[in-house]
C-alpha cells in the first residue's frame, strides 16, 4: 500500500511512502491505516471516529476513487499497489489530513438552519411521510466532503458553494416547517450558488450516503426560473395596465 | 502567559455538549466548545433506534404518561436509578424532543403527521420517537445547525490535558490544538463535562474509536469520585466481526432473534417480551446460548429481518440494512444478520446533581460521562439520547445561571494579566502548565518501554474476557492483578517524538492513561458488588441483593487504587420488586 505523504517541515515536503499491512478477513482500509499507524509508523496522521461510515471524518482518494476509508475493504484493493492520498480540493495539512474550513465556510453561508413557522405551543409541526421522505435523501448528508473532491465546478468558479451546501439548502426549502422560500432560492441564484453547476452528476456518484445534490440543484434552478417567469409576466402584465390607462 | 477565558467551557460536541451550549448562549453568555472532533464527528452521531418521550401518538389500548415513562426505566434500571431524577427526564423530555421538532429534526411521522413511535425494550409502550433508523445523525446534525446559527465558537480538534483546580473550584482547564505547539490555559467560571463513553477499553463495543472515556478520567484525576461504574450495558445486537451497533428498533419493527437449532430462544428468557426484553436480560440470554453451543461457528446468532419485507426494511431501517451490506456483506432483506453482544454504554460516570453539577463547584457533566444517575443497573434504549438533551439543557441551564453576568468579558487575556474577572488565577495555570511541561519531558527522556498500543490490546482483551456479560470473583482478582501490571508498565512508557503538535504517540499515551484507571474502577466496583443487579451479572451471586447493596458506588483515586463508598439510592414511588419481563 502506497500512500502520499505531506510534512511542511521535511524537506522534501512531498513523498509516497510503501507499507505493507497484515490484512484479515473483512478488514478494511481505515482498519489497515490504525494497523500501519501502531505497528509501522506512528507519525501516520489521518482523521477517523466512528468506524461505520456515519461520521464523515475518513474521506480519501483510494486508487484515484474518493471513498470513506471505514467503507472501503482492503480485499478489493490486494490485486495491484494500493495509492492512498489525502481528499482533492481541500489544502493538506499533514499525510491525510486536510483542512476542511472552506466546506464549513460555504456551510454557513446559506444560514443552515430550520427558519420555522410560528405552530401551536407545545406540539410538533403536523407533517406527512410523505413530506418527509421528499426531505428525506437530503439529510443523509455526513459533510466528508467526498462530493467537493470530485466537483468539476470549482475549476471554473473557485468559490462554487459545494454539492453538499446545496443539498442542504434544498432540504430546507423542501421542508414545509421552513417559512424561507425565496430567500433560499436568492441565496443561491448566482454563479458560486446553482448556476456555478456543470450538472456532470460526479457528487451523485460517489456519494457515500447516496445523496442527490445535482437533482437538488436542478430543482432549485427550476424554481427560481419559475419565480422569474413569475415576476416578468407581473411586471409585464402591470405594464400592460399602466401603458392603457 | 496566553489565556483564553470564557464564561462556559464545554468539553465536547456531541448532542450533550451541544445542547448544554445552546442553554448557556441564549441565556446571554460567552460560551465556547472545545472538542477533539469536529462536533459532527461526535459519537451521538452513530446512535439509531430512537428517544423515549410517552407522546402516546401511536394508538393503544391504555393511554401513555411520561410516569408510566418513568415506572419502566426504573423497573429497566433494577431499581438503582435514583427516581426522582427519572421523573424530571420523563417529564421534560417531552419538552425537549418537541422543541428538537421545531429545530428541524426529521422524524418519521404517523398517519396523523405527528412524531412516529416505535416499541424498544423493556417498555410497554410504543415510546420511542425515531427518525428511520438515524436518529442520533438527525439530532447531532440538528443541534449542530443551531450552534451555527447562534455563531457559538468552537475548538475544533483541541485536547483537554487537565482541569485546573484552585481553592476547591475548577476554573477552567489546560488544552492544546492537536495541530499546534502550545498548550493553552483556557479560563472558565463553569466547566461543562459532556465527553462521551468509554466503550473502547473494551475488545468488543459499539462505540466510536475516540470513546476512550478521557473526560471521566479527567474528574477522577482532579479527585472527583466516579459513580456506579461496575455497570456496563452490553448491546444484545452488534454486527459480527465490526461489533458495529445494529438498532434495538429492528427488533422493535420485529425482528427475531434466532440461534443455530432455529429457535427463537427469548422465548426462554422473556416469555411475554420476547426480543423486547431489557437488553441487560436480551444480551445475557444472547451470550448464553453461544456459549452453550446455540451459536453459528460458536461465535453468533442471527438477527432475522426477512419476514418484516422489502418495504418496512427499507423504510423503517434503511441505516442497518447499509451497514449489513457494506460491513458483512449481507442484505437483510435477503438473509438474517450475523450479531453477537458488545460493549455499549456506560450507565456510570461523574456523579451530578439535577442541574449536571458535580462534587467540585464549577464544574458540571452531562451525558454518558455523567451518573445523574437515570439508568441504574441498565438503560432502557432510546433513553441515552434524551438525557443527553434534558441533561445537557439542565447543565447549560445552571451554569449559566451560577456565572455572574456583570463579569462577563470575552477574548482574550495576556500575559497574564487580570481581565474583569474578579476570581482570575493565573498562578493556578502556571503550576499546571509547568507540571504538565515536565511530566512531558520525563516521558520523552525515557529510553525503555513498549508501544502504547500494545497495552491497551492486551487491556481490551482482558476487559471483554474477564470484567464482560458474565462475572466471577477468580476472573475479577486476575484482571484486578493485570491492571496493576499494566499500569506498572505504562509507567515506564516512553515517547520517541518529542514535539506536542501531530503527535499521535502523546495522544496514545493520554488516553492509555485514563483508559487504565477506568477499567480499575470497573473492575473493583464489579468485585466489590457482591450480588446482580442489571447488567452487572455474578455468576457467583446470581441474585439481587436490596437488603446490602441497593445502593449506589463511588470509587475515588488513590495511588493504591480504587477506594469505594457507598451511598443511598432515592426511592419516591415505586419500592423495589422481582423484575420478570
Amino acid at each position: 500500500m502506497k500512500i502520499k505523504r505531506y510534512n511542511p517541515e521535511k524537506d522534501p515536503p512531498r513523498w509516497t511512502e510503501t507499507f505493507n499491512v497484515d490484512t484479515k478477513k473483512g478488514m478494511n482500509l481505515l482498519e489497515a491505516l490504525l494497523q500501519i499507524q501502531d505497528e509501522q509508523d506512528p507519525t501516520l496522521f489521518f482523521r477517523y471516529s466512528c468506524r461505520g461510515a456515519v461520521c464523515g471524518s475518513c474521506g480519501m482518494k483510494v486508487n484515484g476513487k474518493l471513498a470513506l476509508a471505514c467503507r472501503t475493504p482492503v480485499e478489493g484493493l490486494l490485486e495491484e499497489t494500493t495509492l492512498i492520498e489525502p481528499l482533492p480540493f481541500f489544502p493538506v495539512i499533514r499525510d491525510l489530513i486536510v483542512d476542511m474550513s472552506p466546506l464549513f465556510e460555504h456551510f454557513r453561508k446559506i444560514e443552515p438552519y430550520l427558519h420555522g413557522k410560528p405552530v401551536m405551543p407545545e406540539r410538533e409541526h403536523i407533517m406527512t411521510e410523505e413530506e418527509r421522505k421528499a426531505v428525506d435523501p437530503y439529510i443523509q448528508c455526513i459533510l466528508c466532503g467526498i462530493c467537493f473532491g470530485v466537483c468539476p465546478a470549482f475549476n471554473r468558479e473557485a468559490l462554487f458553494f459545494g454539492p453538499a451546501i446545496l443539498a442542504k439548502a434544498f432540504r430546507f426549502l423542501l421542508d414545509p416547517r421552513d417559512r424561507r422560500d425565496k430567500e433560499i432560492l436568492e441565496s443561491v441564484n448566482h454563479h458560486q450558488g446553482v448556476w456555478g453547476c456543470n450538472t456532470v452528476f460526479q457528487c451523485v456518484k460517489v456519494c457515500p450516503k447516496e445523496v442527490p445534490p445535482t437533482h437538488a440543484i436542478v430543482k432549485m434552478r427550476r424554481n427560481i426560473l419559475k419565480y422569474r417567469l413569475v415576476s416578468f409576466f407581473s411586471r409585464f402584465s402591470s405594464l400592460c395596465r399602466s401603458s392603457s390607462k | 502567559m496566553e489565556i483564553l477565558s470564557h464564561d462556559i467551557l464545554i468539553i465536547g460536541g456531541g448532542l450533550a455538549g451541544l445542547r448544554a451550549a445552546i442553554e448557556a448562549q441564549k441565556a446571554g453568555r460567552d460560551v465556547a466548545i472545545l472538542s477533539k472532533v469536529h462536533p459532527l464527528r461526535s459519537h451521538s452521531v452513530a446512535a439509531q433506534g430512537g428517544i423515549n418521550a410517552a407522546f402516546d401518538n401511536v394508538p393503544a389500548p391504555v393511554n401513555d404518561s411520561w410516569e408510566n415513562h418513568s415506572f419502566d426505566t426504573i423497573k429497566g434500571s433494577d431499581y438503582l436509578a435514583d427516581q426522582d431524577v427519572v421523573e424530571i427526564m420523563c417529564r421534560e423530555g417531552l419538552e425537549r424532543v418537541i422543541e428538537m421538532e421545531r429545530w428541524g429534526t426529521l422524524f418519521s411521522r404517523t398517519e396523523d403527521g405527528k412524531i412516529a413511535q416505535r416499541p424498544f425494550g423493556g417498555a410497554g409502550f410504543p415510546r420511542t420517537c425515531y427518525a428511520a433508523d438515524r436518529t442520533g445523525h438527525n439530532l447531532l446534525h440538528v443541534l449542530y445547525e443551531q450552534v451555527t446559527g447562534l455563531r457559538i465558537p468552537v475548538y475544533e480538534e483541541w485536547h483537554a490535558l487537565s482541569l485546573v483546580v484552585a481553592e476547591g473550584r475548577c476554573i477552567g482547564i489546560l488544552a492544546f490544538p492537536l495541530f499546534e505547539e502550545r498548550t493553552v490555559p483556557i479560563q472558565a467560571e463553569a466547566t461543562i463535562l459532556a465527553t462521551g463513553g468509554y466503550g473502547r477499553i473494551y475488545l468488543r463495543s459499539t462505540n466510536a474509536i475516540i470513546n476512550t472515556g478521557r473526560g471521566c478520567y479527567l474528574a477522577y484525576q482532579a479527585g472527583l469520585p466516579l459513580e456506579d461504574m461496575e455497570f456496563v450495558q452490553f448491546h444484545p445486537t452488534s454486527l459480527f466481526g465490526t461489533n458495529i451497533l445494529i438498532t434495538e428498533g429492528a427488533r422493535g419493527e420485529g425482528g427475531y432473534l434466532v440461534n443455530v437449532k432455529g429457535e427463537r430462544y427469548m422465548e426462554r428468557y422473556a416469555p411475554h417480551l420476547m426480543e423486547l426484553g431489557p437488553r441487560d436480560i436480551v444480551a445475557r440470554a444472547t451470550q448464553r446460548e453461544i456459549d452453550e453451543g446455540g451459536g453459528f461457528e460458536g461465535q453468533y446468532v442471527h438477527l432475522d429481518l426477512r419476514h418484516l419485507g422489502r418495504e418496512k426494511i427499507l423504510d423503517r431501517l434503511p441505516g442497518i440494512r447499509q451497514i449489513a451490506m457494506d460491513f458483512a456483506g449481507i442484505d437483510p432483506i435477503l438473509n438474517p444478520i450475523p450479531i453477537q453482544p458488545a460493549q455499549h454504554y456506560s450507565m456510570g460516570g461523574i456523579p451530578t446533581n439535577v442541574d449536571g453539577e458535580t462534587p467540585l463547584p464549577g464544574l458540571y457533566a452531562a451525558g454518558e460521562c455523567a451518573c445523574v444517575s437515570v439508568h441504574g443497573a441498565n438503560r432502557l434504549g432510546g433513553n441515552s439520547l434524551l438525557e443527553t438533551l434534558v441533561f445537557g439543557a439542565r447543565a447549560g441551564r445552571k451554569a449559566a445561571s451560577n456565572v455572574n453576568p456583570v463579569r462577563n468579558s470575552r477574548g482574550m487575556i495576556s500575559n497574564g494579566v487580570k481581565g474583569e474577572k474578579g476570581d482570575f488565577n493565573p498562578l493556578a495555570f502556571q503550576n499546571q502548565s509547568a507540571a504538565f511541561q515536565s511530566g512531558l519531558h520525563d516521558l520523552s527522556s525515557r529510553k525503555e518501554g513498549e508501544p502504547c498500543f500494545r497495552l491497551r490490546d492486551e487491556l481490551k482483551a482482558l476487559m471483554t474476557d474477564q470484567v464482560g456479560i458474565f462475572r466471577r470473583e477468580s476472573d475479577l482478582l486476575s484482571a484486578k492483578e493485570k491492571i496493576r501490571e499494566l499500569k506498572e508498565r505504562f509507567g515506564r512508557i516512553g515517547i520517541k517524538q518529542k514535539r506536542l503538535a501531530f503527535n499521535n504517540e502523546w495522544i496514545q499515551y493520554l488516553e492509555l492513561e485514563g483508559m487504565l484507571h477506568v477499567a480499575e474502577v470497573i473492575t473493583e466496583g464489579a468485585l466489590a458488588r457482591k450480588e446482580s443487579r442489571g447488567s452487572h451479572f455474578r455468576t457467583d451471586y446470581p441474585e439481587r441483593d436490596d437488603e446490602h447493596w441497593l445502593r449506589h458506588t463511588f470509587a475515588y483515586k488513590t495511588p493504591a487504587g480504587a477506594r469505594l463508598e457507598y451511598k443511598e439510592v432515592k426511592i419516591t414511588t415505586y419500592p423495589p420488586k422481582e423484575r420478570t419481563y
